[in-house]
């Protein structure tokens, strides 16, 4: 069962990325286009991708060296989407709020700058796991860009703890199913990338990056397709209390 | 082989904490009617006292340097422990006022706005004031400067009488003993 191109092997590959295609096709009928645009241009170009790639790998005809181009020119194009994503996120939460945007944003900026930083360090020290540079260059980008990923999705979602901010449901939910992926698939490419690990191995990650990619994609289906919980709220008046009076007693009593 | 560890350590921190944050929102009912009664009220003048420079000033004049380190590091621990009241009061009130801001009228909705904006740039000024305290509880005959904490905190103060007024015009508001 846990074997390349089995048939959950193919499940897992192809799947999501059809309910992708699905969910990005509902969401433009939904004009979700004004809406978060880089996720919706996110959801055709990683599911076409992702198929393309699947269809790459299986045909015979297409060499390897062509299966590795196509999966670099979809590594890249997703990856310049998801940090799109980011922004895109970022703007929706906090722009609203003029005392925190401008600071925001020069943090992002800096801890971006960062985290580039050290992700290019970290792919500097890599050995690579294959001698075929278009194979280990792709596992060392995948490594890189998901370090960077998940450091600002972190970021994000600690700055927004901070400052106690209400997220709204479909930020949160991009945001989720994007730090979800993004954390499983640094682990993985990053013992992949850095411990040659066995083929036998490398399938089991395969089938758990697949794996976690589906359970991102039925997440992004969930909170962006089923409307939330309505919570009724009512008016809550600030409340007086009385530490006023005990401070004025305690003052008085110091002074005494 | 330890890069990969410490990636894998980062990546199951991170994601440990995303969980943390899904969970802790998914139990979180609106809640501001819960969160209200645990605003502090702050004696902001006392507070004045304690980052008054001119004080400081005198005190080191007056004081042997020991002295004085260990009086000007005690009134920095207090004033640390203010800013930390008025920062927690001030997160209370970012609750309340995106509660108020769901519900409210269009007046109310304003005041709600302008009460977020100004807590949130209470937290932002408290976090860098903070870092300032502790900086200067390490050298403490550098300058402090708290300001922006307390101008903030008398703008958040004047923010939340506003959108109290708004809400029930009946019950005073007061966040601070002094405004």
């Amino acid at each position: 069962m846990l074997q390349a191109h089995s048939f959950l092997w193919n499940y897992l590959w192809v799947a999501p990325n059809v309910y992708l295609f699905i969910l990005a096709l509902l969401l433009c009928k939904r004009g979700f286009v004004r809406v978060s645009p880089a996720f919706l241009a996110f959801a055709f170009v990683s599911a076409l991708a992702e198929i393309a790639a699947f269809l790459a790998d299986v045909i015979p005809s297409v060499s390897p060296e062509n299966f590795w181009r196509v999966i670099w020119v979809g590594l890249l194009a997703e990856s310049l989407l998801k940090f799109l994503i980011l922004g895109d996120v970022f703007s929706r939460v906090f722009a609203p709020y003029g005392s925190i945007a401008r600071t925001g944003k020069r943090l992002v900026g800096g801890f971006g700058g960062l985290l580039v930083l050290v992700s290019g360090v970290v792919a500097g020290f890599g050995q690579g796991d294959n001698i075929n540079v278009i194979v280990s260059g792709a596992h060392l980008l995948e490594q890189t860009v998901f370090i960077i990923e998940s450091g600002l999705i972190i970021f994000l979602f600690l700055f927004a703890a901070y400052f106690r901010l209400e997220w709204d449901r479909l930020s949160f939910g991009i945001l989720l199913g994007l730090g979800i992926s993004s954390c499983e698939h640094l682990a993985t490419w990053a013992i992949i990338a850095n411990a040659s690990p066995s083929e036998h191995v490398r399938t089991l990650f395969a089938f758990l990056n697949m794996a976690t990619y589906h359970l991102s994609v039925l997440i992004w289906v969930f909170y962006l397709l089923v409307p939330g919980r309505v919570v009724a709220k009512s008016a809550v008046p600030l409340p007086e209390n009385n530490l006023a009076v005990w401070n004025r007693e305690l003052e008085r009593l110091l002074q005494q | 082989m330890i890069l990969a560890i410490f990636l894998v350590i980062f990546a199951v921190l991170a994601l440990v904490f995303i969980l943390r944050i899904t969970v802790t929102r998914a139990l979180e009912v609106s809640g501001s009617g819960d969160v209200a009664p645990k605003i502090e009220p702050i004696d902001i003048e006392a507070f004045r006292n304690l980052v008054n420079a001119a004080e400081s000033e005198y005190l080191y004049r007056r004081l042997p340097a020991p002295e004085f380190r260990r009086v000007q590091r005690e009134r920095l621990r207090a004033a640390a422990a203010y800013i930390r009241v008025a920062s927690h009061n001030a997160s209370l009130l970012v609750m309340i006022g995106q509660a108020a801001l769901a519900v409210g009228d269009a007046k109310t909705a304003d005041a709600a706005r302008q009460l977020v904006d100004s807590a949130l740039l209470l937290r932002r000024n408290a976090a860098l004031a903070m870092f300032r305290i502790y900086l200067a509880m390490a050298w403490p005959q550098s300058s402090l400067s708290a300001t922006p904490v307390l101008q903030g905190y008398e703008r958040l103060s004047s923010s939340a009488m506003l959108l109290g007024r708004l809400q029930n015009p009946a019950v005073p508001v007061r966040i601070s003993v002094r405004s």
